[in-house]
């Protein structure tokens, strides 16, 4: 059985390796190092996020997110929105509902029809569970009402982060005991490749752009 | 199992026609000055980058002083999860395992996403055999699929395209018209493969890191494809070596804070997917079934060899590509392997034996920029010197480096013997030396005169003007 | 000469390295010039030869353990080696133990002798605290770090405050100056074509620093740059960083 052949060739590999003259094995796990202190984190994470093209802004209330988020669909000329199915982004839900732009669901949507209906989408709007200050990052867990395709298909991506939710850096996010969802993605900036002759070009297969807007209230 | 001898990769050929490829000369040197700088401008942000190094390094050191442990561990987490894992010994055990699922699904479109290891295992062949339509999505990728090439650099497959090149191939097999903004041709290679995305069955990646702790895997890109094919299609399949393997969560806290930093100069790659377990109960997309498929393919050889085994700690950031002066002229092609560059000249002759790769280690002047920028400090330059002493010991060593290595170990065998030789060499070089020096050296050292002058014996050895001082 | 007390020399065991012996003794002669106004009393043991590093490095590990164990034969009870070349003394130090690894009595002494033993400019520098001998050398200078002594010693700021040390000499940078110099021992000959465009390459930067000469701690790299310069006729000097301290 290939695991066992697998599984065996390791331990003797192990094995023969620990027995060899001058071998150092170490003797376990290294220490890791604590979180970095941040005197600023929002501030660090806004540069950051922009420096990787994504634009940002502050926002006071759920309320002026809302705003936001409106002003921000139309001047895209947004006619269809996937929008996460989460509470907090109820107030943006409603606000975009109320200017007419059709809100995609998954609970609405046939299941075979989905991905066709996110990608036909002309911007997906989500929450972050996490912002990562050091690079800007952005951190979105996935459920029954946070669809992975949301932050993907869709040309255009909006997330609504909670300025308490920013950590210094990727230490302190798996420092964190938190459950894992089947899909954490960290995202940092738009969708990006520089294989065609080395010009950075966004929009690979992602998103083109990427707007955070951070409520700090 | 009687496997036809391999070809025998032959350096000193392949470096002399990718030296006398202009165009090839022109882009690696831009894109990997380019690389270089990106590099150390983004180390140099982190003050605390070569403990960073050091701690990056033990971290996977220690994976890999339990790594029957941390495998076991990972696979009964991805079991629990509602995972499948499945153990390769070799290529053709991976091939068929791949080879089976498809069978067994009923897969008949498979997307893939960048995998220096499905290259190794010769995936794609086996599953167009098998009547599977592969579709390659990194965008790179998908040109060199277009072209019929293998990719040349771990990072950045199509280095040694141009934009011309490019758009010259899409015309012909995409039928697009003729474009000269990298721009335009990203929104026809998306476009083409938005559709390939949507109808896939299966898609195919590789695995950057796999957490045994949770049973995570950790899949990084800039584009968004191996999102795609880790979401839409309704199986994942994940190619792994088994070196890929970190013990803790935490751990994965370091390595991504020094892998894209080497790789490209970015602080954080784009999207690092971090998949534990298929879709769940309520979810809208992500694959119904997730497959791992754990590679060995010679990997325990590396391990078992207390000299080597450090090459395994190899993140695929190819930072020491980047900065390797003989990589930048001589091009990824040249090594006929998957794994190129200072890395590759380590593993290769030993996944796939010196009798076919026992040149590589000596197509390099030992300079050692490759260990300076490694950021997980494999001493590259050792190994490449451990690996030449067995090629010697393997006799796949040619004749004149024998010669010189007979002859030079005899002069240097004592004062008189040397003063005998030298004396000789005095006497020679009468025929060769011209005004203080030698224009033209015979075979087999004629290669030092082709670029420069050689010096003469000096008419008076230092060990001789001493005693007459 | 400051710092140096008559009478208050060091003994040192001078292994000159076969290159230099047989091609360029003139180096020798400056090296033990450098040493002497140093304050050393240098010795010259004459039954050394070569420390094993050109068949060490093309992979023939037995012939280069016999010469390895030659060189700790005749510099057994040396007190301290000095070496006019990083790559060589880096032989010594970083390889003899594990090319000797098979036999525990005298990896052992290879561990021994290797804590005795010095690159030329790491021994003024950080042995004798010396960085200014008396030297004068008009003219512009560019210093190429060889790798070995590089990234091997560590040797970044000796060669250079020995350099600055120097009087009336003008230190030019070299543009990609830590780039390697495409001379490899062997890898010259067999890779040819690479060598040569490395050595293209640096002698491009050399050309363009403006530099009168050409300095390093191995004449290895230099006989392979100066070969070079040759070829094109350039006016160029090439020389070891020996002969600009011994300079006056």
């Amino acid at each position: 059985m290939s695991r066992d052949q697998v599984l065996g060739r390791v331990r003797a590999a192990l094995k023969s390796a620990e027995a060899a003259p001058g071998n150092l094995m170490p003797a376990g796990p290294p220490d890791l190092p604590r979180p970095q202190a941040f005197a600023d984190p929002l501030t660090l994470f806004a540069e950051r996020a922009c420096a990787v093209g994504a634009t940002v802004d502050l926002v006071a209330s759920m309320d002026e997110a809302a705003r936001r988020s409106a002003a921000w669909c139309a001047a895209r000329a947004v006619r269809r929105a996937v929008v996460w199915n989460v509470a907090s982004l109820a107030p943006v839900r409603d606000r975009l509902q109320a200017d007419g732009i059709e809100i995609i669901s998954p609970l609405l949507v046939p299941v075979r029809s989905w991905v066709d209906t996110v990608a036909g989408a002309d911007a997906g709007i989500t929450s972050a569970e996490w912002g990562i200050a050091e690079t800007g990052t952005l951190v979105l867990a996935c459920g029954p009402d946070q669809p992975r395709l949301a932050s993907l298909l869709p040309p255009a991506h909006l997330v609504v982060l909670r300025a308490g939710r920013i950590l210094p850096d990727l230490p302190a996010l798996f420092a964190r005991a938190d459950a894992l969802p089947s899909a954490l993605t960290l995202i940092t900036g738009p969708s990006r490749s520089a294989d065609i002759g080395l010009v950075p070009v966004f929009g690979a297969h992602g998103p083109m752009a990427v707007a955070i807007l951070i409520v700090t209230g | 199992m009687n496997k036809p001898r391999p070809a025998h990769i032959d350096m000193v050929a392949n470096t002399k026609l990718a030296l006398q490829d202009a165009d090839l000369q022109g882009a690696l040197n831009h894109a990997l000055v380019r690389f270089r700088r990106l590099r150390t401008d983004a180390a140099a942000e982190v003050p605390e980058w070569e403990a960073l190094r050091d701690l990056a390094g033990e971290i996977k050191a220690h994976a890999l002083a339990r790594l029957d442990v941390h495998l076991t561990q990972l696979e009964s987490r991805i079991a629990a999860l509602g995972g499948t894992v499945h153990w390769a010994s070799d290529a053709v055990e991976a091939r068929r395992i791949i080879a089976d699922l498809v069978r067994t699904r009923g897969v008949r479109r498979v997307v893939k996403s960048k995998s220096m290891t499905t290259e190794e295992i010769h995936l794609n062949r086996a599953l167009e055999a098998a009547g599977v339509a592969v579709v390659e999505t990194d965008l790179g990728e998908y040109v060199l699929q277009l072209a019929g090439e293998p990719p040349s650099h771990i990072i950045a497959p199509t280095i040694h395209k141009s934009v011309a090149a490019v758009s010259r191939l899409f015309s012909e097999k995409l039928g697009a018209p003729p474009l000269d903004d990298p721009e335009d041709l990203n929104r026809v290679a998306r476009k083409a493969l938005r559709t390939e995305f949507l109808a896939a069955d299966m898609g195919i990646t590789g695995v950057n890191f796999a957490i045994a702790e949770t049973g995570t895997l950790v899949v990084v890109e800039n584009e968004g494809n191996a999102r795609l094919a880790t979401t839409r299609p309704r199986i994942h399949v994940a190619v792994m070596g088994i070196e890929k393997v970190l013990p803790r969560l935490a751990d994965l806290g370091v390595l991504l804070r020094v892998l894209a930093r080497s790789a490209t100069g970015q602080r954080a790659s784009v999207y690092v997917s971090m998949i534990t377990g298929p879709r769940r109960t309520g979810e809208a997309d992500g694959p119904e079934e997730l497959h791992l498929l754990i590679l060995d393919n010679g990997r325990t050889r590396l391990l078992a060899d207390p000299d080597l085994r450090d090459s395994l700690r190899c993140v695929r950031c190819g930072a020491c590509l980047n900065v390797c002066p003989v990589y930048e002229r001589a091009g990824g092609h040249a090594y006929e392997s998957v794994y190129s560059g200072p890395i590759g000249s380590v593993i290769t002759p030993v996944l796939e034996g010196l009798p076919r790769a026992g040149d590589l280690p000596f197509a390099s002047t030992l300079c050692g920029a490759c260990a300076e920028v490694c950021p997980v400090k494999i001493d590259l330059p050792r190994m490449l010197l451990e690996l030449r002493a067995r090629a010697v010991r393997a006799g796949v060593i040619g004749w004149v480096d024998r010669l010189f290595a007979r002859g030079w170990t005899f002069a240097m065998s004592g004062p008189a013997r040397l003063r005998v030789v030298a004396g000789l060499g005095r006497l020679v070089q009468r025929l060769l030396v011209r005004r203080g020096r030698i224009e033209r050296l015979p075979y087999p050292f004629a290669g030092w005169t082709a670029h420069r002058t050689a010096p003469p014996l000096a008419a008076q050895a230092f060990r001789d003007w001493w005693r007459s001082r | 000469m400051p710092g140096r007390a008559p009478g208050s020399s060091s003994p040192v065991a001078l292994f000159v390295t076969c290159l230099v012996d047989q091609l360029f003794p003139h180096v020798g002669a400056a090296t033990v010039r450098v040493l002497e106004r140093a304050g050393c009393a240098v010795n010259f043991p004459g039954a050394q030869t070569c420390c094993g590093q050109p068949t060490f490095n093309d992979g023939f590990w037995a012939d280069a353990a016999g010469l390895a164990r030659r060189f700790l034969d005749v510099f057994a009870d040396a007190p301290q080696i000095v070496v006019p070349s990083g790559s060589c003394a880096a032989m010594v130090r970083e390889w003899y133990p594990r090319l000797l690894r098979d036999e525990p009595a005298q990896a052992e002494r290879a561990r021994a002798v290797g804590q005795r033993t010095y690159e030329l400019s790491e021994y003024l520098v950080r042995v004798l605290r010396l960085t200014d001998l008396g030297a004068r050398f008009p003219g512009a200078v560019a210093y190429h770090p060889a790798c070995h002594g590089l990234r091997g010693l560590h040797l970044r700021e000796e060669p250079l405050a020995l350099l600055r040390g120097v009087r009336d000499l003008r230190l030019v940078p070299l543009p990609g100056a830590e780039e390697c110099c495409g001379f490899g021992g062997f890898f010259a000959v067999k890779f040819s074509g690479l060598s040569g465009a490395m050595l293209e390459a640096k002698l491009r930067a050399i050309e363009s620093s403006g530099a009168e000469v050409v300095t390093a701690t191995d004449v290895s790299c230099l006989m392979h740059i100066a070969g070079g310069l040759t070829r094109r006729r350039s006016k160029i000097r090439v020389m070891h960083i020996a002969e600009v301290l011994a300079a006056v």
